[in-house]
């Protein structure tokens, strides 16, 4: 037995070797460069992992306390802390990578493309690094924030919310980090999990369970394109792993000895990982998931659904962008350069008519992403990578602060119950956060914002004709859609937090209980009363107003309905606006102060940037053969005979001030906040009003969305169900009709017979004696 | 062709004289009459009693028919058959008035129809 | 050691009879359930020790019976683990007989003895078709299969118990009696050439490939009809629903976890290795079947109300992927396949076993009675929730490995890949567009488990009427969860200690294989390659004859 143990064990090492040099031969030069990163770096991934084991047995525990939150924002930030030390000691380097086991493990011959490996492996190179650096940071930073945010919640809603906090982490971990694409595919369902039951943390709300529901089917539609494009890589490329692909892909052979450039392969892959590109970062028809997601707690909407999972989708086309630009038509680049214009502008157009700051944020991050799109289209990874790390950003501060606005309004979202914000106590930092976010958003100059957007968009107009199908429309596109962003950025920003203190409470139960008191009581006095500690003693819980509670509350017999609206009466209650405290207040710093150093990274390292440094060290780098005709110095668009590098500077610095000129216009307060040309003096109403009954139904449209759900609901859904019914009916009426028919035939049979068989005995003896009658005499004339 | 008509010819051997005059003919008419006695009782009447003594009848009446035969072929294989059978009857008759006590028990009736319990 | 394994439960059967007090059955029960556990947990860790390391059909491993029977036609008791598939379903049932046992306790208060009795009858039934290596053993145990579970079903079942029992029974008793007619006309066959009646496996698996392609299409109909009934194949499901729906709690979990695998198991080991050269021939138009089984049954499951016929119409469209991956036939798409019977049969078994436990508590299966339990339940909710997951194919959990797997499979086998020469393709008469429509399955089951997971877990609480008074009085009453167990009337609230029991081992292994799926894998795979190579050897074979055809045709024309 020992020898035969000896003879496999050592036969299989052989095979591993032989499969070794095999693809080492089958890499040629640069692929095979990747060094080994030190065991530390796995710390990345399994910090935020530890974390949701250790909030899993918190909640088995029953702790009651900030514990998870604590315990969470300790280890995203070691995780951070670990990606930067990887960072700089791998900076400038070439990639390194870690392999921990094999996943999946598959092998039908010992040929070329006949075993099938998905390792839990990890490659660091500076494009995941660019990622994680952000990913780590910013969850530890909304982490904290979120510490706060979900107080409310302490207890075993709590320990969930931070267990799926952490597994989002981990999970974007694997994704980003992962070294092929069936680990990015974990980590790409892995967020979609965490997004699903982060969005649908208020489980009561019937709202939010629909729109969990949506965004996880929505993700699965993109997520079929994904997979039938991993296994169309590996029918092709005979592996899955990044290092292998990225070597084929620059030797310009496949293994069957095709070339790449006149393989189908070239387009056909990544059209189907586009295909899940668009479904995790809500491109064109699949945008509409990620508003609904504004359904969740802030926190995520502002580390999920703005700063990072949705940039998901760019990721994976950076990651592959070998792949993508190997087509010499660039035929799936143009769709994505189209589709992120028309994402950029259809969602802008719907941001300027609705009223709901949080799903504005949504709408804009849809529209941001657009501009990320467009970005890799127009063979500017640069442009998108930049835009994608100051978004992150500065959509994360002013997330940070809606939320906070939420938070301290009894969850009041809409701009025209809200005004004044800025000045009210203890929103200070709030207003100056959300001016920050804006003006990055707008892309007011020497902001990140307007860094990161003039890349894409000179680039854009530096393209040659040709090169990308209609590059040039793009541009144009997506510059007036600046002007839009600039717009709609600053009618929220001067609704609700610039002009006179004007506010409604919001309708939330737990939220409202932050601020309400009777008349004639002061908060302080009224939660003094009610056992509260003031100011932001609510983490100690408030015990009668809550009731996400599990179990404990039953004895009650309270109703609970679904959306635990709690009717606020103004005429013998009180609500003071309540401020957010300092977890909260320290997370908005610092997540506004690195939107604003963002800006720096522009002028640090190469031409174009620290990041267009990390995008030339990593595979997304445009290869040379593609860069010389694009981009760079050597511009063959022009913007109106100039050179669109250089003068996009100004061009989008005045699209953006435009914008905010018309927002100042129509929304701006009476005063200096409304730069001396608004007039509104009251929350409800702006000059806006009588100017968009000039556009008719088109707002109506507009504000509902353009009716996209509606025609969704009735062109797929309903049909579907239909369906499901149909096929229901003829299941039971048809297939198992056939089945009950078949069926009736012996029992048909039987009836028959039955009436012989009654249990009259004398019937069966006179049958008896007919039968030997019969019988007998058959024998009789048989012998004769 | 009837079977009345074959009957003689059964009997055409020898028969000891001391049956004065009764050839094995007679026996077996007698066997068949109280055979076809027996048949119709069972198949007419439903009282069990009566049931059970219409078979017991037959029994008797193919062990006449034994018999017959037995002192018809000067063997005794038909006596001794006769001896098992009334011996087995016998036995029989005990179980089955036993059961025919049971069931009346139950339903306070002898018909036999009353136990009819298939659906036809 | 495999005699002990299968009859083991039998003992414990002597036990359930003849025990004194009515309150020992479970425990006498539970005790035959986990002398199987046990040995198979032996075997599992000892394994290279007796199969010789690598488990391979046709070499018998040191544990293997072989007993005359019926020496006269050649009929043998012949059991052995020779398989790695073979000893992964053995440990699936051996893992689910306990857990089956311990979360009826609550549940089966009533002709108790009767109740476990049939249990223990049916897990050794069980484990001895997985052992069996004899077509007439391997039948018996087979058809033994119903008996337990017509029992079971019609005494301790719901509603329509009766209908469904009968509808079961003769549904899969039909085909399987077609399939024994294919199996004894191969041994037939086998007889009348070497003059000698046998009924082993292996020796008729070796003759019925010889036989010539037409018979073998025959015989492949006839096994394949028997099997497909079985597991379900779309359209032969429709006794499954029904049966799933008025089951007992372990009744639904055993047809889940272990039954539907014996067609599964049955049309991988008998009747694609008895018909290699139909299996090829028919393998698209199964496939097709399959995928309609796929998207049908998983629109079906959308529009239930009946939360017990939508897991059990989602089993339907499972197994639409794990015959898809099996008709693939190459080395993905069985790996796939095999690892679908077990992953389907933890997943599905402890939806099963959630759904019991709801069930107990609220007597009622309809959505639209009961919702938004995650704020009176919030443990089983996490249970729910992530079986409901595991079950949907989320990477990370079990069931996604098998589900890639099976649709990797798919769509590798085609011969397109060949005819370009590119590397990760195998021979095949599937390709991507199967795998493609197949993959939109896939969505549909979000749709579905969502669907169901919204309705039961989220969303406004909801509870039958009448039930409040329950919820206050025991609510005071979950503290002590972990003796609530005996009386029926006072359950906890939410799960007592021994439902955690019972779902945990399953989630974590639904974890583990998920994430380290190498032991299971190495475990079935050379058993999966053997299988393949059959069919390889028969597709080569097949083309050498079409081949010979084609000379043969053009010699003539050119005649």
């Amino acid at each position: 037995m020992l020898h035969l143990l000896e003879l496999l064990g050592s036969s299989a090492l052989a095979t591993t070797l032989a499969s070794t040099d095999a693809a080492l031969a089958s890499a040629p030069a640069a692929g095979g460069g990747v060094i080994a990163a030190p065991m530390w770096a796995s710390l990345i991934v399994a910090l935020p992992l530890l974390g949701a084991v250790l909030s899993t047995l918190m909640a088995v525990m029953g702790v009651r306390t900030k514990l998870p939150a604590l315990m969470t924002v300790g280890l995203l930030a070691a995780s951070f802390v670990t990606t930067l030390a990887l960072f700089l000691q791998l900076q400038g380097g070439p990639a390194a990578g870690l392999k921990l086991y094999d996943w999946i493990s598959l092998s039908w011959g010992s040929g070329a493309g006949q075993t099938f490996t998905a390792s839990f492996g990890f490659d660091f190179d500076h494009l995941t690094l660019l990622w994680m650096l952000f990913v780590t940071g910013l969850s530890a930073i909304i982490a904290l924030y979120a510490s706060e945010y979900m107080s409310h919640d302490v207890g075993p809603g709590y320990c969930r919310f931070f267990f799926a906090f952490n597994l989002f982490v981990f999970s974007m971990a694997c994704l980003v980090m992962g070294d092929n694409l069936l680990l990015l595919f974990l980590g790409w369902e892995g967020v979609g999990l965490c997004s699903y039951l982060l969005i649908g943390y208020f489980y009561r709300k019937p709202a939010a369970v629909a729109a969990a529901k949506k965004a996880f089917i929505v993700n699965r539609i993109g997520d079929l394109g994904l997979l039938l494009g991993i296994l169309s890589t590996f029918a092709v490329f005979g592996t899955i792993e990044y290092t292998k692909i990225f070597a084929i892909i620059e030797s310009g052979v496949l293994p069957n000895g095709q070339k790449l450039a006149e393989h189908w392969a070239n387009w056909v892959i990544p059209a189907l990982l586009t295909c899940g590109a668009f479904g995790k970062s809500a491109q064109l028809f699949f945008y509409v998931w990620l508003p609904d997601a504004m359904e969740g707690p802030t926190p995520v909407s502002a580390l999920i659904h703005a700063a990072t999972m949705v940039t998901a989708g760019v990721f994976l086309i950076a990651r592959m962008y070998p792949l993508f630009v190997s087509d010499p038509h660039l035929i799936v680049l143009s769709v994505v350069a189209w589709a992120g214009a028309i994402t950029a502008i259809w969602a802008a157009t719907i941001e300027m008519a609705i009223f709901d700051i949080k799903r504005v944020m949504g709408y804009s991050t849809i529209s941001q992403l657009g501009f990320m799109f467009a970005g890799l289209g127009i063979l500017s990874p640069v442009g998108a990578s930049f835009h994608t790390f100051t978004h992150a950003f500065f959509k994360a501060t002013l997330f940070l602060g809606v939320g906070a606005v939420m938070h301290g309004f009894g969850g009041q979202l809409d701009l025209r119950r809200l005004s004044g914000v800025a000045w009210m106590r203890g929103f200070g930092l709030v207003g100056i956060a959300m001016l920050i976010g804006s003006i990055n958003l707008s892309g007011v100059p020497f902001t990140a914002g307007y860094f990161s957007k003039d890349i894409i968009l000179a680039d854009a107009f530096a393209l040659p004709h040709g090169q990308i199908w209609g590059s040039t429309a793009v541009a144009w596109i997506l510059l007036i859609t600046a002007g839009m962003t600039a717009y709609y950025t600053f009618r929220t920003y001067f609704r609700v937090y610039a002009g006179p203190k004007e506010f409604v409470p919001g309708d939330d139960a737990e939220l409202l209980e932050l601020g309400r008191h009777p008349k004639g009581v002061s908060i302080e006095e009224w939660h003094k009363q009610h056992g509260h500690g003031h100011g932001h003693g609510h983490s100690h819980g408030h015990g009668h107003g809550h009731d996400h509670g599990h179990g404990h509350d039953h004895g009650h017999g309270a109703d609970k309905t679904a959306t635990q609206r709690v009717d606020f009466d103004p005429t013998t209650e009180e609500f003071d606006p309540h401020p957010p405290g300092a977890a909260m207040k320290i997370a908005i710093a610092v997540a506004m102060v690195l939107a604003i150093a963002a800006a720096s990274l522009y002028f640090i390292g190469p031409k174009g940037g620290w990041v267009a440094g990390m995008i030339a060290q990593s595979s997304a780098a445009l290869p040379e053969s593609v860069a010389t005709h694009a981009g760079g110095d050597h511009a063959h668009g022009t913007f109106f005979g100039f050179d669109p590098h250089k003068v996009m500077y100004y061009v989008s610095a005045i699209v953006g001030f435009i914008g905010i000129l018309i927002a100042a216009v129509l929304h701006g307060p009476r005063g200096w906040q409304g730069l001396f040309v608004g007039s509104r003096t009251q929350a409800e109403k702006s000059r806006a009003d009588a100017f968009v009954t000039l556009f008719g139904p088109i707002t109506t449209a507009a504000r509902n969305k353009w009716y996209v759900d509606e025609i969704y609901d009735w062109t797929i859904r309903t049909p579907l169900l239909v369906l499901g019914h149909i096929l229901h009916f003829a299941d039971k009426l048809g297939v198992d009709g056939l089945v009950n028919l078949a069926g009736q035939i012996p029992r048909g049979l039987g009836r028959a017979f039955q009436t012989g068989q009654r249990g009259v005995l004398n019937g069966y003896a006179l049958s008896m004696a007919a039968g030997i009658a019969v019988l007998a005499m058959i024998a009789l004339l048989a012998s004769t | 062709m009837n079977l009345l008509s074959i009957a003689p010819t059964l009997a055409q051997g020898p028969m000891p004289t001391e049956m004065g005059g009764a050839t094995l003919f007679h026996y077996l008419l007698v066997s068949a009459i109280m055979f076809g006695l027996g048949l119709i009782g069972f198949v007419t009447r439903r009282n069990l009693i009566i049931m059970f003594l219409c078979t017991e009848l037959m029994f008797q009446a193919a062990g006449i028919a034994l018999i017959a035969f037995s002192r018809f072929h000067l063997n005794h294989t038909g006596e001794t058959f006769v001896i098992f059978v009334l011996t087995v009857a016998a036995a029989e008759a005990a179980l089955a008035l036993a059961l025919v006590v049971l069931l009346f028990r139950r339903k306070e009736t002898l018909d036999a129809s009353s136990w009819q319990d298939l659906k036809g | 050691m495999l005699l002990a394994l299968i009859f083991s439960p039998l003992l414990a059967l002597l036990g359930v009879v003849f025990a004194p007090r009515k309150s020992q059955v479970k425990h006498i029960a539970l005790a035959g359930m986990l002398l199987p556990l046990a040995i198979v947990s032996y075997l599992l860790l000892n394994y290279s020790s007796w199969s010789g390391t690598t488990a391979s059909s046709g070499r018998a491993t040191e544990l293997a019976v072989s007993l005359n029977w019926f020496p006269d036609i050649g009929l043998k008791l012949v059991l052995d683990l020779n398989s790695g598939v073979s000893v992964a379903l053995v440990a699936l049932t051996a893992l689910l007989g306990p857990l089956c046992v311990i979360g009826s306790h609550t549940a089966i208060t009533t002709r108790v003895r009767t109740y476990y009795g049939w249990l223990l009858v049916l897990q050794s039934a069980m484990l001895g078709v997985f052992c069996a290596r004899d077509v007439i053993l391997f039948y018996i145990f087979f058809e033994f299969t119903l008996v337990p579970m017509f029992v079971l079903i019609s005494l301790y079942g719901s509603t329509n118990r009766k209908a469904a029992a009968i509808k079961f029974f003769l549904y899969t008793f039909t085909g399987s009696v077609i399939a024994l007619a294919g199996l004894v006309y191969v041994a037939f066959v086998n007889a009348k050439g070497t003059g000698e009646w046998t009924f082993a496996l292996d020796t008729l698996t070796q003759a019925s490939q010889r036989l010539p392609a037409g018979t073998q299409a025959w015989i492949f109909a006839a096994l394949l009809l028997g099997f497909a009934v079985k597991v379900p194949l779309f359209p032969l499901h429709t006794w499954l629903p029904l049966a799933h729906t008025e089951a007992p709690t372990a009744g639904s979990v055993i047809l889940a976890g272990v039954l539907l695998k014996l067609g599964t198991y049955g049309i991988l080991v008998v009747a694609i290795p008895f018909a290699p050269l139909a299996a090829i021939a028919f393998a698209p138009w199964l496939a097709v079947l399959s995928i309609c089984g796929i998207l049908i049954a998983g629109l079906i499951c959308w529009t239930q109300t009946d939360i017990k016929k939508l897991v059990a119409y989602s089993s339907v469209a499972h197994l639409g992927f794990c015959m898809l991956g099996m008709f693939a036939m190459n080395v993905a798409g069985v790996q796939g396949s095999v690892l679908y019977m077990i992953n389907h049969g933890l997943s599905t078994g402890a939806l099963f076993f959630c759904i019991g436990m709801m069930y107990e508590r609220y007597h009622t299966r309809s959505l639209k009675e009961v919702g938004g339990l995650a704020a009176k339940m919030p443990i089983w909710a996490c249970f729910m929730v992530f079986f409901a997951m595991a079950s949907v194919g989320l990477p990370g959990l079990n069931g996604f490995i098998s589900e890639f797997l099976c649709v990797m499979g798919a769509f590798q086998a085609g011969d397109l890949w060949a005819a370009q020469g590119l590397p990760g393709g195998t021979a095949g008469n599937l390709g991507p567009y199967f795998a493609a429509v197949a993959g939109t399955g896939m969505i549909i089951a979000a749709i579905y488990t969502l669907y169901m997971v919204g309705a039961i877990c989220f969303g406004p609480l909801k509870e039958p009427a009448g039930h409040a008074d329950h919820g206050h009085g025991s609510a005071h009453g979950g503290g002590h969860g972990s003796h609530a167990g005996d009386d029926h009337g006072s359950l906890p609230t939410d799960l007592s200690a021994r439902e955690i029991g019972v779902l945990l081992p399953l989630a974590a292994l639904c974890l583990f294989l998920g994430l380290r799926p190498a032991p299971l894998m190495n475990l079935v795979d050379p058993a999966v390659k053997d299988t393949v190579a059959i069919v390889e050897k028969a597709r080569t074979q097949a083309k050498a004859t079409a081949a010979a055809a084609d000379d043969n045709t053009s010699a003539l024309t050119a005649r």
